[in-house]
This record gives structure tokens, C-alpha cells and sequence, in this order.
């Protein structure tokens, strides 16, 4: 009788990059180029998007762009957000906050 | 005015300034992330509770001592500009230091009489065909996302690079249940066999290396030693790896992340800045300070710890960071020479203890000329830039002899990244022109440390505030 | 200058060595803010900047291929206030007296001519010639064609010294002495040094002047923009990046060079480049660097013979030389391969003399 729902978290669990096991605040709602988003608040934009499957965040001279570092040293996962370009790795994520290509 | 200002709050920056402040010194330390603890001890966001390990009980530890000491802490302080000091008009008298940080996307401005810098590393990614991909991040990268933001950087996941990350991020990738492809070890087993006696050392490292191997071996985890990346491909993202073996066999692992490291390179740009000796040490991870055994460079009352001055690890850092703050406070007449001398031997003689086991694992993670030697012609090196190895080559057949050079000719390392990603392989294909890293030297240290926004350096003005001097003659 | 010197004298048959203490065009040419203007280039040089303009234009064909990336593109030197537009008045009549073709149009017509201007601009000087290079690439640009002339190049081997021989000039380099029949003093801000070795006193002003250069981003404008003052210039390279420069002083000196960026001076810089094109403000600074510019007591070039020296000559030391430079070199070779220069040289006597009275 437990196998049903077990089956559904033991999907929903691989399915998602988020580690098990860690307490974190909960979710707010954020988006990527007009794609509505979910991540716990104050999660680093950059994981919150990779978790999400956003990847590409951009075309660069010559490739494309996605983050690389997560240290604020590379500059690849540079985005707009609210209009202003920030480092997805150093930007926390907040409740409706609207993210875009650089 | 400050006494001292601690730049980064790694073990070594938190060690500094908790010594410091501790002793009597006036002391801000700034630090770019919202909390102290640099890479290795990075604090997990307000919020997330993450379980306890040996690295959390470590960095907690320095955060405690920190917050207790006195010391001004200003994090989520972005520092983009270094001045006084030695950098001061002809003629006048030594400054001191000025220190423009951004916090908060608004500008900040301190002076202190001395400077600690704890810049730490970053990574060194040798680049090879499909590098830029999406899905291939950093083997440092992935410590943050796995131990900081509890996020995996893929399901099926392919380590490889040089050092001990590799086993770390290989062994926490497969305990938080990604399935990890492979290992691809750049050392081979008997540079392993020959670390060994340093390691002896460190008990509790060995038993962890220990530990990740077993992991790794339990989930028959295929483990490459002396194997390298060829090649990532994929479409829009990473599909697959494919992996040159120690006997020259190519094999391919499908996969949707790599995380790939080849080794950490100390950050100079600081020191470069202040025009500070420097020798090229590739043991210790590239071109470092000149530092003397109480990390004093060649400029007065400027001093480097951490792995920022030579990799040697974490566990050396806190060392080193006491080490200079206790020279500072000597330099700057507040510490008595004979307390110097009675409080230096401890952290002098830890240092050193720690130091051996880190300069052995430098000596893994330190450059390999044969990964710059494989970068294929139309392999893009410098990313922000989109400057291939053919260009790189053509310019120094067009007769570049040195980074600076090099940059002009190509803009290679003249995007916003400044040459942190590119600079050791471009160094390197130079080196091979002309005979050594030292003939090739490095990139002349500017400002911004780091790209600013121009709104935020702008701030609220009229047009009449901005100072216009006298035009030129007609 | 001295590259465009060396080469054209090696074209008009002399067998030329170029010495640098480092590699050519690594100081002021190659690190300069590369704007062809004729705005905020002095009166008395318009006709030279005129000429120069086409050369860095048709690089690649006078220069075997060599390219800076020239674009010639219009140009706005730009006023916000009454006394700027009186400056601008007076300084466009005297430039368009020497040949430059600036004509004043309001702030309306401006915004036309640059869309990424801004709405606070009362007048404006258009020059429809103006234009730029990608200045780092200046020394790459002469190097094959200063080999392919024959040149003999010796860069890293610095001169300490110059003996007058019998039939010429000893070198004292670091790599031993080397002898020549004639020697051209190219050295920039270095050329006060460089004439005491012949025992001329020339003094020469060194001017520390700041760059900064921005991130890519979209284009936010199309022309090279100045302001009447002259404390700007601005140009957004194909690439997107953009450059602002104008001349606001850095930390540094003749012995050090170029040591530190005075931060005030760049938020200085930085503010007037937003105040003209206000889509600056969402861009990001990545690098700000200074470059050495040498003056002479009254601003304008020492291009001539040394006097008193047989043989010897001299070139340099001109506000906003780059624009020029090329075409001054030509010049300069043309002198001392016994022809007529086809436009006057500026004989450094008239800053001697001024030196002894």
C-alpha cells in the first residue's frame, strides 16, 4: 500500500536536481524569460536555474554562455534581473524577481 | 582609519582578522559573499540546514572565533579598486591603503595602514573541444552547488581533472544519489603512490581519500588514473564524454554534466595591482608573491596568506592568516617585537606541519603542459572573448612574446572575466614560444578587481558636480 | 611614430634598425584611446590630421595588410551649457578656418545624427570624418610591414646612451653598442631623456591620462563623441564594448609609468560618458588602465632636426599624436631622405629658445 506514493516521491525525487535531505526555506515563484520558476528563497539564482533546467543563459562571442564557476570569477552566467546585469551566482533568489538573458 | 583591512574571509582571512582584532588592532575585514568561510567553508544561504560534516565544523569554528573577536565584518562587500600604499604620486609620502568596495550596489570607501589580502584561488580549466558546453562546470563549481546550495549539477555526472576535489565531488555527487559515470584522474597511480608519504601526515585526510575510494569502488564506479577529457559534445548541452586513457584508448561515457577541474591557480591580481614581486612557482599553483616566512611581500605593510600566496591548502591557511596579522600588528608598531617573536612560533610551526601535506597535493593539481599541448586549433580559449588557440598561435607568430602583448594582439583575457579562465593556458602556449613562464610573465594588474556596474559607480549627479579642468589650447 | 618613421625610410631606400626598449607600439600608440578626430585635434594640425585620417584608413594597403580597424564614422563634440556652446562656437570656427569640415547643428539635429545621444545637448561641432581604431592592435598593424621594408627590429634593447662619432652615432644598448650614420629620437614621453644624450635640453610634460573600457553590450551608439571641453571622448567598438577616455589624469610618471587609477577621476570620466549617451548607465566597467602622453611647452609637435646635431632628428610629443602619427612619420622620413616634406615640419628650436631667454 506504501508503494504508490513511494513510487511517486522516489520519482519526483530523482526527477529533481535538489539534494534530499536539506532543510530549506520555502519556495517562491521567480521567472526566466517570461518562464514562470520555482526555488526556496535565497537560493543562489544560478543553482536555482540549473535545478530548473535552464542551462543556456546566453550566447557569448563564439559559444554559448551557462554558469561555470558558481564563485563570481568566470562571468558566463551574467543575466538581467529587474533590469540590471548581475552574476547569477552571487544573486540570491527572491519572490518575483524577473530574470532574463543578459 | 583602520589598522589593518583583511580582504577575503577564507580560513586564512577569518584567522587574520580574528588574531588581529584580538591583539589590540583596530580591524575591518570585507569579503565578497553574504557570510565569512571563502570556497572551502562556504556557509549554505540563511535558511538552508545542511548536514554536518568535517568541512562545516571547520568553518564554523572560524566563524565563531571571528564573530567573538572584535573585528568589523563586512560581508557581501564586492572590492573593485585598490590604491595608496606605494601607488602614490612622485615625491610624496607613503599613503595609506584605500580600499573602493560595492555593497549592496553602492559604493563604500576605507583606508587602513595595513593590507591582508586572502584572495585565495581560482580554478585552472585547461580548455578541450566542447568545454563551453552547458552541463560542463567547474570541479570547485561543484563543491559550492553540491555543499552549499544542495543542488546536484546533473544526474549522470562525469568527474575528471587532477587533485583531491576529484575524489570529494566524485564521492558527494554519488552520496546525495547522482550517478557518476566516472572518474577520469589526470595522475596516474604512482604520482598517487608518491604523494603518499606526505599525506602520512594527515591521518583524518588519508582516511577520508580512503573513505571516497571505497564509495566510489562500492557503486563500481569506473576510476581512470591517468586519463584525460578529449572531448564534450552534445547539441545544445552536454550529451557525452569522451575520455583518452592511460594507454590511449578512447572510451565514451553519455552523460548531462562534467565536472571538470585541472588544479588551482592562486589569485594575484591584487598583488600585481600594488606591483609586488612575484616568481613563478608552478608547484604551488603558478605565478606567486614573494613572501617571506611572516607573508610580508616586497611592498610595505602588504601582506598575502592563504592559498593566494601558493597553494597549500586549507588546512595551512588559518596558520598563515595568524602569521601575517601578527607581522602587521609588529610592522605597525602594535605588537612589541618580543611578543612577535613569543606569539609567532605556534602558528609558525602549525603552518608548517600543514603545509607539507598541501604543497603534495599542490604538486597533483599543478599545471600539466601535455592538456595545453592537446588544445586543438579551433578550440575556443578565451571564452568572453570567443579567441581560439589558431588565433592565439598567429599572434605569436606575428611575434607576441608576453601576456600583455598577447592580449593587445588577440583581446585574449580582455573580457570581463580579465584572463581568470584563459590566462594559464594562453600563458602557456606563449611559455612554449619563448621558453618559460617567466619570459611569458602575466597580464599588468587593473582596475576594476572585478566588473563594476557603471550605475552604481555613477551615484547622483549633476552636471556642474563633475570636475571638468581646464580644456586644452585651441 | 617611430614605426611609421623606420618604415618609410626603409621604403625610400635607407637600411633602417628600430630599437625599443620593448616591443613597438607598446606604450602610448598601442594603449591610447584611438580616436581620428578632428575636434580635438588642435588647429594648427588639421591639414596633418586630415592626411593621417586617410592613411589609418587605407592601413592595410600602404601597411601590407597591417590593420588597426580604422572606421570612419561622423563625429560630435558636444554642449550642455552657454559658455560650452561659446567654447565650441569659437574653437569649430578656428578648426574649420584649417580645413577640418565641422559644422554646428542644435541638440535636435544632434539626436539624429547620434540616436544614443543625450536630450540635454544644446549644440553640437559635426565633423563627418571623424572616426577610430582598435589602437592595441598598432603594433601587430606595423610589424610585417616594417620586416617585409627590411627593417631591422630590435625590441626589449633599451638605449642607455648616444656617443657623436666621426661618421655618425654610437648606441650604447643593453645588447652592446651599435653604430648608425643618422639616428631618429622617437621616444614619446621619454624624449626629454632621450635628447639630453645629445645634449639638447628639451622639456617635455608627461600627462598620465586614463582609459576605461566597458563590457559588450548592445549598441548604444554610432558616432565618436566628444565634449567642448575636450575631457571626453567615447566610441563603441563593432565588438560592443566602449571606450571613454579624454584625457582625466591617473597616478604615475616618466620613471613608473602609468601606476594607479585615481578612482574620483574615473567616477569623473565615467559620469560625463553617461551624461552624453545615458544607456551607458546599464553597462559595466571592466578595465580601466592609463596611457603616457607627452607634451611640449606649447602643445604642438617637435618633428624636425636636432639642432646643432648633424644627422640627428626628432619626433614626438604632440597632443593627440595618434590621429596623426602616421602621417607625421611620413613626413619626418621624407626630411631625411633629402627630400621636401610635403607639409612643414615643427622644428623644436622655437621650444629651445624658449628654454634660454
Amino acid at each position: 500500500m506504501d508503494a504508490a506514493p513511494g513510487g511517486t516521491i522516489l520519482r519526483r525525487v530523482s526527477e529533481s536536481l535538489r539534494i534530499p535531505g536539506i532543510a530549506r526555506p520555502p519556495e517562491v515563484e521567480f521567472s526566466f524569460d517570461g518562464r514562470p520558476l520555482r526555488a526556496p528563497v535565497g537560493e543562489s539564482l544560478a543553482a536555482a536555474l540549473m535545478a530548473a533546467g535552464v542551462r543556456r543563459l546566453g550566447e557569448g562571442p563564439g559559444s554559448p554562455r551557462a554558469a561555470f564557476c558558481m564563485m563570481g570569477t568566470c562571468q558566463q552566467c551574467l543575466v538581467r534581473v529587474e533590469g540590471r546585469l548581475v552574476q547569477a551566482c552571487l544573486t540570491p533568489v527572491r519572490a518575483g524577481l524577473r530574470v532574463g538573458p543578459a | 582609519m583602520f589598522d589593518v583591512a583583511v580582504l577575503g574571509a577564507g580560513p586564512a582571512g577569518m584567522a587574520a582578522a580574528t588574531e588581529a582584532a584580538r591583539r589590540g588592532g583596530r580591524v575591518v575585514l570585507l569579503e565578497e559573499s553574504p557570510q565569512p568561510g571563502g570556497q572551502v567553508y562556504r556557509a549554505a544561504p540563511p535558511g538552508f540546514v545542511v548536514p554536518e560534516d568535517a568541512d562545516k565544523r571547520a568553518g564554523d569554528a572560524l566563524r565563531a572565533a571571528l564573530a567573538g573577536s572584535g573585528a568589523e565584518i563586512r560581508t557581501g562587500h564586492r572590492v573593485w579598486g585598490l590604491g595608496g600604499g606605494p601607488l602614490v604620486p612622485q615625491g610624496s609620502p607613503p599613503a595609506p591603503f584605500r580600499v573602493d568596495a560595492l555593497a549592496e550596489g553602492a559604493p563604500v570607501t576605507l583606508e587602513a595602514r595595513a593590507l591582508v589580502l586572502c584572495p585565495g584561488t581560482h580554478e585552472r580549466i585547461i580548455p578541450f573541444p566542447g568545454w563551453t558546453l552547458p552541463g560542463v562546470i567547474g570541479l570547485a563549481a561543484a563543491t559550492i552547488l553540491l555543499k552549499a546550495q544542495g543542488v546536484l549539477p546533473g544526474r549522470r555526472v562525469l568527474v575528471a581533472g587532477a587533485g583531491p576535489l576529484l575524489y570529494a565531488v566524485a564521492a558527494k555527487l554519488h552520496k546525495a544519489g547522482a550517478e557518476v559515470v566516472a572518474m577520469a584522474d589526470l595522475a596516474t597511480r604512482a604520482e598517487w603512490a608518491r604523494a603518499l608519504p606526505a599525506l602520512a601526515a594527515r591521518p583524518d585526510l588519508l582516511a577520508r581519500g580512503a573513505a571516497w575510494r571505497a564509495a566510489l569502488a562500492s557503486r563500481s564506479v569506473p576510476v581512470l588514473a591517468g586519463a584525460r577529457v578529449a572531448a564534450a559534445e552534445g547539441g545544445g548541452a552536454l550529451e557525452r564524454v569522451r575520455i583518452v586513457t592511460a594507454t590511449g584508448q578512447t572510451e565514451s561515457f553519455d552523460c548531462d554534466a562534467l565536472c571538470i577541474g585541472h588544479g588551482l591557480v592562486p589569485a594575484t591580481e591584487a598583488t600585481r595591482l600594488f606591483r609586488a614581486a612575484h616568481r613563478y612557482d608552478r608547484a604551488a599553483g603558478g605565478w606567486v608573491p614573494v613572501l617571506d616566512a611572516d607573508r610580508r611581500t616586497s611592498v610595505k605593510l602588504l601582506y598575502v596568506a592563504g592559498d593566494g600566496g601558493g597553494v597549500r591548502g586549507a588546512a595551512a591557511a588559518p596558520a598563515a592568516g595568524r602569521l601575517a596579522a601578527l607581522a602587521a600588528l609588529t610592522d605597525l608598531g602594535i605588537l612589541s617585537g618580543r611578543a612577535h617573536a613569543r606569539a609567532r612560533w605556534r602558528p609558525w610551526a602549525e603552518h608548517w606541519r600543514a603545509a607539507r601535506t598541501g604543497a603534495a597535493m599542490a604538486r597533483m593539481m599543478a599545471l600539466r603542459p601535455a592538456l595545453v599541448s592537446a588544445i586543438p586549433p579551433e578550440t575556443v580559449v578565451c571564452r568572453c572573448e570567443g579567441v581560439t588557440r589558431a588565433e592565439i598561435e598567429a599572434a605569436l607568430d606575428d611575434g607576441a612574446a608576453e601576456m600583455n602583448q598577447l592580449k593587445q594582439f588577440t583581446r585574449c583575457g580582455m573580457g570581463p572575466c580579465q584572463g581568470r579562465l584563459c590566462g594559464e593556458a594562453a600563458a602557456e602556449l606563449v611559455a612554449i614560444r619563448v621558453g618559460g613562464r617567466e619570459h611569458a610573465g602575466f597580464a599588468t594588474g587593473r582596475m576594476p578587481l572585478r566588473p563594476v556596474p557603471m550605475e552604481a559607480l555613477l551615484g547622483e549627479f549633476d552636471y556642474a558636480d563633475i570636475p571638468v579642468p581646464k580644456p586644452a589650447p585651441i | 611614430m617611430g614605426c611609421s618613421t623606420a618604415l618609410h625610410l626603409a621604403r625610400g631606400g635607407m637600411q633602417v634598425a628600430l630599437l625599443d626598449r620593448g616591443a613597438i607600439c607598446r606604450e602610448a600608440s598601442g594603449v591610447n584611446a584611438g580616436t581620428l578626430t578632428m575636434q580635438m585635434t588642435r588647429a594648427a594640425l588639421i591639414p596633418y590630421a586630415l592626411r593621417a585620417h586617410e592613411m589609418w584608413l587605407r592601413m592595410p594597403e600602404w601597411c601590407d595588410g597591417g590593420d588597426v580597424l580604422a572606421v570612419s564614422c561622423p563625429g560630435l563634440s558636444v554642449a550642455f551649457t552657454e559658455h560650452e556652446a561659446a567654447m565650441l562656437e569659437e574653437r569649430a570656427h578656428f578648426r574649420r578656418q584649417a580645413g577640418a569640415p565641422i559644422e554646428l547643428v542644435s541638440g535636435g539635429r544632434a539626436m539624429e545624427i547620434e540616436p544614443g545621444l543625450s536630450d540635454r545637448v544644446l549644440l553640437a561641432g559635426h565633423c563627418p570624418i571623424d572616426g577610430f581604431t582598435s589602437a592595441y592592435l598598432t603594433g601587430r598593424a606595423f610589424r610585417p610591414a616594417l620586416l617585409n621594408a627590411g627593417v631591422a627590429l630590435f625590441e626589449g634593447r633599451g638605449v642607455r646612451g648616444v656617443e657623436q662619432a666621426a661618421d655618425g652615432f654610437t648606441l650604447d644598448t643593453v645588447a652592446g653598442p651599435l653604430r648608425a650614420r643618422r639616428i631618429v629620437l622617437a621616444g614619446g614621453v621619454w624624449l626629454e631623456e632621450m635628447a639630453g644624450w645629445l645634449g639638447v635640453h628639451l622639456p617635455i610634460k608627461v600627462l598620465i591620462n586614463q582609459l576605461v573600457v566597458t563590457e559588450r553590450i548592445r549598441p548604444v551608439m554610432r558616432t565618436v563623441l566628444g565634449v567642448a571641453s575636450g575631457l571626453l571622448s567615447l566610441k563603441q567598438y563593432a565588438n560592443g564594448t566602449v571606450l571613454i577616455g579624454g584625457g582625466w589624469q591617473g597616478i604615475g610618471d616618466r620613471a613608473r609609468g602609468g601606476l594607479a587609477v585615481r578612482a574620483e577621476n574615473l567616477q569623473g570620466n565615467i559620469r560625463l560618458a553617461a551624461h552624453t549617451v545615458p544607456a551607458l548607465r546599464d553597462a559595466r566597467v571592466v578595465r580601466a588602465w592609463l596611457g603616457l602622453e607627452a607634451e611640449t611647452a606649447d602643445a604642438l609637435p617637435a618633428i624636425g632636426p636636432i639642432p646643432g646635431v648633424p644627422d640627428a632628428w626628432i619626433i614626438g610629443s604632440v597632443h593627440s599624436g595618434y590621429t596623426s602619427g602616421p602621417y607625421f612619420g611620413k613626413l619626418l622620413a621624407q626630411a631625411v631622405l633629402g627630400e621636401a616634406p610635403e607639409l612643414p615640419l615643427f622644428p623644436i628650436d622655437r621650444l629651445l629658445a624658449k628654454e634660454l631667454a
